[in-house]
């Protein structure tokens, strides 16, 4: 009700004062809220709170899905999954705000059995009540019209696409092609079909699938992060610790800001400006606002 | 309803245990898998002797092997009577088919003229016992139809629900859960020779409508070993002929009461006639007598069999070379020869093989490496960090190794088509198989070229390619090539399986900061 308020205000403001809107607008911009700890689980909770707790984005009795990447049969050392105790935090602080039940899935490039337990979250979240760590089950992809620019339609996990809320945890590393994987690319995750020939077009129809779909939030793990040989990495070398947490509601100022752990700037990753480009969140770091958690 | 018997008990204790074991060759989220899970082959005495004949050496993983030939040579074939699982099957099923009465030429010799040139064949070094072994029989039915059928039937049966319930499915979730946990596989896999593994089984069921454990006494080589033993061994049955006022355990004898006298060679001790024996005279006794039975064999025989095997040595061995192209075997075998020397064709690495990447060979390594497994990328590939086959293979046939050393094993190498490939064919870009190769150092690494596009357009591209040094052919890349039906890049056998050495998995250089762009290493083409 507020929030609505607010925008009925503003929208008020901006028939008199058109300039100074955009101008307030810009000042205000997306947050990105980095907080930083060698206690993972902490410094989630606290990037978390910092864009306003988790009760902002989950009510009580709705079913969330939180979405880490547990692409591969790698140990969490190795920076090629989420940080569990990351993905745990993330959970745990939806069930505080009431959540009815969490899901917690992906769709894996390994066997999946080995990827659940290897990676760590499986063993995590055990036990935790109202909590489901599932493989995917084929049946349930959906067909969605995406309409867009390369993907005219697509499928998407249905239990991702009928939960209430869709909370986006990736692990932010190198990638052959992408060069870097972060929040946009982690939908892949729910994606259905052959991945693989979204390749020849990887920026255009990321953007499709995440301008159709968006998660409410996005948490990136930067705890430790893959600096080559990604996106599976498997040598310890390639990895560099910064026990950062990222967290956003808009998915690509969170890339652009993880984006500058890697030496990198936004611009360089093809599949950020693409989204950038069309419209799907703001990258330009001097309008993001960085809040120090 | 008479309480079962001792034998009896035993026999639904090990069928049990059987099935059991069967449900555990599967990747439960461990990395390693139990140990007894293939204690049924390893105790398999048909399968010590021909692997040993084989190979001519002591196989240790096989001792048990051994062990329980010498236990029949003092009790006499009570594995066929109390262990076997396919023996207990055929009785559980016997009593519901009518019999025809014995088929004429199964009887007298045609089991040694089976078992005789199995055995000398292994000694030419043509190992196909495990073909007709009856614990092999029993596994690969179940492993290559059954399984797979009622995974899919279940599976099946729980989507449909999902089309009519949709989400409202879930509320059933918990009971299909158990189910699907404990007794379905992973995933339904299609195996090529599913129908005949299963027409083998049928067979040796159909067999008792002739007369009660047809196979077992009249064929099954495993059995006939055990019964060539126990021959020679002390126990005997008293009294050894029917007697002359009763004659009742004619009627309950399953196998040689037909004639006057015991055949111990047949007797699978199932003591149905001790138990029921209306004057209790019956018993067994190692100090028994020994009556007359007769030669053991004619040399004709023996002679016969020798020769059988040496033709089957012979004939047996040829090879399409085309086909041998694609001959991929599990992680660990380095060598085709012994390989097929030790490979009993249990089926149980390909029961196991958390990717469905191994198959049972048909015919492309000639009829001698039947029911072999074959890994066939494009429909599963080897998991990097698994080494569930090696650890199920009876008879090391594929070696138990270390993780960190299956990793450096060659499966084979990585071959790219560029008139297929993506960024070569069509100039765009994939890299698909670059990202899910699984060594760290990347054996399959692309570099960034500029192309001229088909309309003439400037195009920076990325371009796969191979470091043949690294890749172990685990096959991942065929597997995941987005290329319908054929790969882009496949894997080709290859005759030197030296493992990767130990410093190709040291990192090369230093991770470059930023990544992506130039990398100095030493593989990096000219535009890299
Ligand atoms: S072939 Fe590879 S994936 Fe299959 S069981 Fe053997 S080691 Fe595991
Ligand atoms: S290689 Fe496979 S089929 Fe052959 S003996 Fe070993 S486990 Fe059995």
């Amino acid at each position: 009700m507020e929030r609505r308020r607010f925008i009925k205000l503003l929208g008020l403001c901006s028939i008199f004062l058109p300039g100074s809107l955009r101008q307030l607008l810009a000042a205000q911009g997306p947050v990105v809220a980095v907080s930083q700890g060698s206690d993972h689980a902490a410094a989630a909770r606290r990037a978390i709170a910092a864009l306003g707790g988790m009760q902002r984005f989950v009510k009580a009795g709705q079913t969330v899905v939180v979405k880490p990447n547990i692409g591969w049969d790698r140990a969490p050392q190795y920076a090629a999954t989420t940080n569990p105790a990351v993905v745990k935090a993330v959970v745990e602080e939806c069930l505080k705000a009431g959540a009815k039940k969490v899901k917690v899935f992906d769709r894996t490039c390994n066997d999946a059995r080995r990827c659940y337990a290897s990676s760590g979250i499986e063993s995590a979240l055990k036990g935790m009540k109202n909590v489901e760590v599932k493989h995917l089950e084929e049946e349930r992809f959906k067909k969605v019209a995406l309409n867009g620019r390369v993907l005219k339609e697509c499928e998407l996990y249905g239990e991702a696409l009928s939960a209430d809320v869709y909370i986006n945890v990736p692990v932010a590393k190198h990638h052959g092609l992408s060069r870097l994987t972060l929040g946009m690319k982690n939908v892949m995750g729910i994606m259905g079909g052959n991945r693989g020939s979204i390749h020849k077009n990887l920026d255009q129809a990321l953007a499709d699938v995440n301008g159709y779909f968006r998660p409410q939030l996005t948490v990136i793990d930067a705890t430790r992060i893959l600096t080559a040989h990604g996106p599976q990495g498997g040598n310890l070398a390639d990895v560099e610790v910064l026990n950062q947490v990222l967290a956003s509601t808009d998915m690509v100022a969170a890339d652009a800001y993880a984006t500058t752990l890697f030496g990198l700037k936004p611009s360089d990753i093809a599949v950020t400006r693409t989204a950038y480009q069309r419209g799907l969140g703001e990258m330009n770091l001097d309008r993001i606002r960085v809040v120090k958690a | 309803m008479r309480l079962p018997r001792p034998p009896r008990i035993s026999q639904l204790f090990f069928l049990l245990l059987f099935l059991v074991l069967f449900l555990l060759t599967e990747y439960r989220g461990s990395d390693r898998i139990v140990a007894a899970v293939n204690g049924f082959f390893r105790a398999d005495p048909l399968t010590a002797v021909s692997s040993m004949l084989a190979v001519k050496g002591y196989l240790p993983l096989l001792f048990p092997g051994l062990l329980m030939l010498a236990l029949s040579l003092f009790l006499g074939r009570f594995f066929c009577g109390w262990i076997c699982p396919l023996g207990t099957v055929l009785d559980l099923a016997t009593d519901r088919i009518g019999k025809l009465g014995p088929i004429r030429v199964l009887q007298g010799r045609a089991k040694y003229w089976l078992l005789l040139p199995l055995l000398f064949a292994s000694l030419f070094g043509l190992n196909v016992a495990g073909i007709l072994d009856p614990i092999a029989i029993l596994l690969r039915a179940l492993t290559f139809f059954f399984h797979p059928l009622l995974g899919e039937t279940a599976r099946g049966g729980w989507k449909s629900l999902y089309g009519l319930l949709g989400d409202r499915r879930d509320l059933l979730d918990p009971g299909y859960h158990l189910l699907r946990d404990y007794l379905l596989p992973f995933r339904e896999t299609l195996y090529p020779l599913a129908f005949l593994s299963a027409l083998l089984f049928f067979l040796v069921l159909f067999l008792e409508r002739y007369e009660k454990r047809c196979w077992c006494r009249r064929l099954c080589p495993l059995g006939t070993l055990l019964g060539l033993v126990s021959r020679f061994g002390p126990l005997r049955r008293i009294p050894a002929k029917l007697c002359p006022d009763c004659r009742a355990c004619r009627e309950h004898c399953p196998t040689s009461f037909d004639r006057e006298l015991l055949q111990m060679d047949e007797c699978i001790l199932c003591l149905q006639c001790a138990l029921n024996c209306p004057s209790q005279r019956v018993r067994f006794d190692w100090r028994g007598m020994r009556p007359e039975t007769g030669p053991v064999m004619e040399r004709r025989v023996l002679l016969g069999g020798l020769f059988g095997g040496f033709v089957l040595a012979r004939t047996f061995r040829f090879r399409e070379p085309e086909a041998q192209a694609r001959m991929l075997r599990p992680p660990g075998v380095r060598e085709e020869g012994e390989f097929l020397e030790k490979c009993v064709r249990c089926g149980e690495c390909m029961k196991v093989c958390l990717r469905s990447a191994l198959y049972p060979a048909l015919l492309q390594a000639g009829p001698e490496a039947l029911y072999t497994p074959v890994l066939v990328p494009r429909l599963g590939y080897c998991e990097y960090n698994c080494t569930l086959c090696g650890q199920v293979c009876p008879t090391g046939a594929i070696p138990d190794l270390a993780v960190e050393a299956k990793k450096r094993e060659v499966i084979g190498k990585a071959v790219f088509d560029k008139n297929h490939c993506l960024p070569f064919a069509k100039r765009v870009d994939c890299i698909v198989c670059e990202e899910h190769c699984p060594i760290p150092q990347k054996a399959i690494r692309s570099e960034l070229v500029e192309v001229t596009g088909f309309q003439g357009e400037k195009l920076q591209v990325k371009q796969p390619y191979l470091v043949t040094e690294l890749c172990n052919g685990c096959g991942i890349c065929e597997n995941v090539c987005p290329l319908e039906g054929k790969s882009a890049i496949e894997v080709f056998a290859v005759k030197d399986r030296t493992p990767i050495p130990l410093s190709a998995d040291a990192p090369s250089a230093p991770p470059s900061r930023p990544p992506g762009g130039a990398s100095p290493d030493p593989y990096a083409g000219s535009n890299g």
